[in-house]
């Protein structure tokens, strides 16, 4: 009876039809698979990708920031008092206490003009250049601001550093960043 | 007997297939870590060999033979007496080798002039102080206070200027 059945034309491709439907299955298996690995390995990247750029946005201490920081409040300027010519140090803190230099000109401006013209010579900026741009903030403890000097473009890669000094009570804080 | 042998095969076959990929994934994954980690080490690599780099050239600048010391009323770093640096341009045979740099030079930046090395005939009317003057393959440089006395209405007064010191090696 088994052996009549299986030779009969109707159980053969009832057999052929269950082949099929397994073989199909198993091939959804595997595209289901494949695509959930697809799926996780899209989603792993994206975010391999946006902690990437994180941290490049992250400030980069530097020596050479830091060093021209110390190197630029040592260094002298035209304005002067009675008694002294001022270094780019005692400028600043001229400038907070609103004096005025020898020539007649205010000292925030002299600060100004000085640091503008040392900045554009030290840190040359240019699409061709390796700096793209600078931001230089000097402010009080209490966040009042001195002077703010910014050029060029604002990059995700840059290099800074922070430079403190005191006079009496006040604490003075000099941030420079140069965008690369 | 035969069909059901057939089916055993493809789920083992299905089932190699999904561990082949699940390793190819995590092996990717892995790859994808490691390079981010040796990408983090080279970039930590590079800011120490730029601070070693930087603080050779500070070091160099804050020696006895360039540094200000007390003699501008401050105890600065990174200052250099360029008065001292003429005196020792004259002497500058007697350290040779003495730095474990093949060239030294230090060149003023701000404020700007035409380049002009300083002799004893010039100075201080100039912006290029050559110490040393070798064939080099490696140049580091620092921004350094390069400052020395100068009279104005008969009174002295310390001048400080921004100049770069730049050593440079062989090998």
């Amino acid at each position: 009876m088994v052996e009549e059945n299986q030779g009969s034309p109707y159980t053969n491709l009832s057999f052929k039809k269950r082949k099929m439907k397994r073989n199909k299955l198993g091939q959804e298996e595997m595209i289901g698979f494949a695509m959930i690995i697809i799926i996780v390995a899209v989603v792993v990247l994206v975010f391999i990708g946006f902690s990437i750029r994180n941290q490049q946005t992250e400030n980069v201490e530097s020596y050479e920031v830091e060093s021209f920081l110390q190197s630029a409040l040592q260094y002298t300027t035209d304005c002067e008092n009675n008694l002294e010519r001022f270094s780019v140090q005692k400028l600043i803190f001229a400038c907070y206490s609103k004096e005025q230099c020898l020539d007649g000109r205010k000292s925030c401006d002299a600060l100004k003009d000085e640091m503008t013209k040392m900045l554009n010579e030290s840190w040359r900026i240019g699409e061709e250049r390796p700096v793209k741009g600078y931001d230089l903030i000097i402010r009080t403890d209490k966040n009042e601001s001195i002077l703010g000097l910014s050029q060029g473009e604002i990059t995700s890669n840059s290099k800074g550093a922070v430079q403190d000094f005191a006079r009496g009570e006040r604490l003075i804080e000099i941030i420079f960043k140069a965008y690369y | 007997m035969v069909m059901k042998n057939k089916f055993g095969q493809l789920k083992i076959q299905q089932m190699a297939f999904m561990l082949m990929a699940i390793t190819l994934f995590f092996a990717l994954v892995g790859m994808f870590f490691l390079t981010i980690q040796v990408s983090k080490i080279r970039e930590s690599a590079s800011v120490l060999e730029e601070k070693n780099a930087l603080l050779l050239v500070t070091r160099l600048a804050n020696s006895p033979e360039f540094s200000c010391g007390n003699s501008f009323g401050i105890t600065a770093i990174s200052c250099v007496d360029s008065d001292k640096i003429m005196a020792l341009k004259n002497k500058a045979e007697d350290y040779n080798g003495f730095w474990g740099t093949s060239n030294i030079e230090i060149r003023k930046i701000y404020p700007a002039t035409n380049p002009v090395e300083c002799t004893s005939s010039n100075y201080p009317n100039c912006n290029i102080i050559k110490i040393n003057e070798e064939e080099i393959e490696s140049e580091y440089s620092n921004f350094v206070s390069l400052c020395r006395k100068e009279i104005a209405n008969g009174q002295t007064y310390n001048k400080c200027e921004l100049a770069k010191l730049m050593a440079g090696y062989n090998g």
